[in-house]
């Protein structure tokens, strides 16, 4: 008790500072692959959602199936939307830095959108805010590697969400 | 270092020990008299970052101790894999008391 009450008292005195518990060392290794991968997943459940169809009378069997895909594609559009953001706050809270964006200004606007537009897609089945995810994803993509004087590329994505992906030319 | 630092972990490695905003006492007193020993929990600087794990593994080398350290939190925690194995040196202060 005694011990507890000098720790509190010493704790008001002390000013605080922060430890990380996280791997934010920061580690270097950034890549905003997994971005473009959340957002084409994206794309895809969105599609998925779209295109999923029932008849009025279907059978208590076929509503069980339909409604069971609806909330598979529906949980993993939200989780895909919800990574996108966190990769792209990473890149921004932990590997852009202030001369980046002197040279890159466009970013702030680019990661306010993206934010705007992973929120979008998420609460919403909307695949134009899908497709304008992935689009300022890329465009965050395209600067990232030119941060690094690595040359980047467009290729047609080898997945069936269509579209393309931004990689290392190395 | 002071003899006694407050700090606030900022992260959820350290779960369920210590939880993400929570504040901790570390000092520096405890290893004037005694070295690290595993399962202490460290404050350290590594990579110009103040950072706070556990004590998993203790390696006496030609050059001194070196101390593994890790995150309570398995699923969501870097380690000394990643960032490498620490110093006396790195280390600011032992973890005594929680809030």
């Amino acid at each position: 008790m005694i011990m507890q009450r000098l720790f509190l008292l010493v704790s008001k005195i002390l000013p605080t500072q922060i430890a990380y518990g996280h791997c934010d060392i920061p580690c270097g290794i950034y890549d905003p692959h997994n971005a473009q991968m959340a957002a084409h997943t994206v794309i895809r459940m969105t599609n998925l959602i779209r295109d999923l169809k029932i008849d009025q009378n279907a059978s208590i069997e076929e509503r069980k199936k339909f409604i069971h895909a609806l909330s598979r594609y529906t949980k993993v559009k939200e989780e895909h939307a919800e990574i996108v953001k966190h990769e792209i706050r990473v890149l921004w809270g932990d590997y852009f830095k202030d001369e980046h964006l002197n040279k890159y200004p466009e970013l702030h606007d680019l990661v306010f959108k993206t934010m705007k537009l992973a929120s979008k897609a998420r609460q919403e089945v909307n695949i134009d805010a899908a497709n304008n995810l992935l689009e300022t994803v890329q465009e965050i993509a395209e600067i990232f590697w030119k941060t690094k004087s690595i040359k980047s590329t467009k290729i047609n994505a080898p997945y069936p969400s269509g579209g393309t992906i931004i990689i290392p030319k190395q | 270092m002071l003899l006694f630092s407050l700090f606030k972990i900022e992260g959820h490695s350290m779960e369920p020990t210590i939880k993400n905003g929570q504040s901790v006492l570390a000092s520096s007193l405890p290893y004037f008299f005694s070295k690290p020993k595993m399962g202490d929990i460290v404050v350290f600087r590594k990579n110009e970052r103040v950072l706070m794990k556990r004590i998993t593994k203790i390696d006496q080398s030609d050059d001194g101790k070196k101390y593994f350290v890790k995150g309570d939190n398995e699923k969501d925690s870097m380690d000394s894999k990643r960032f490498g194995w620490i110093s006396k040196n790195d280390i600011i202060g032992k973890v005594i008391y929680t809030f």
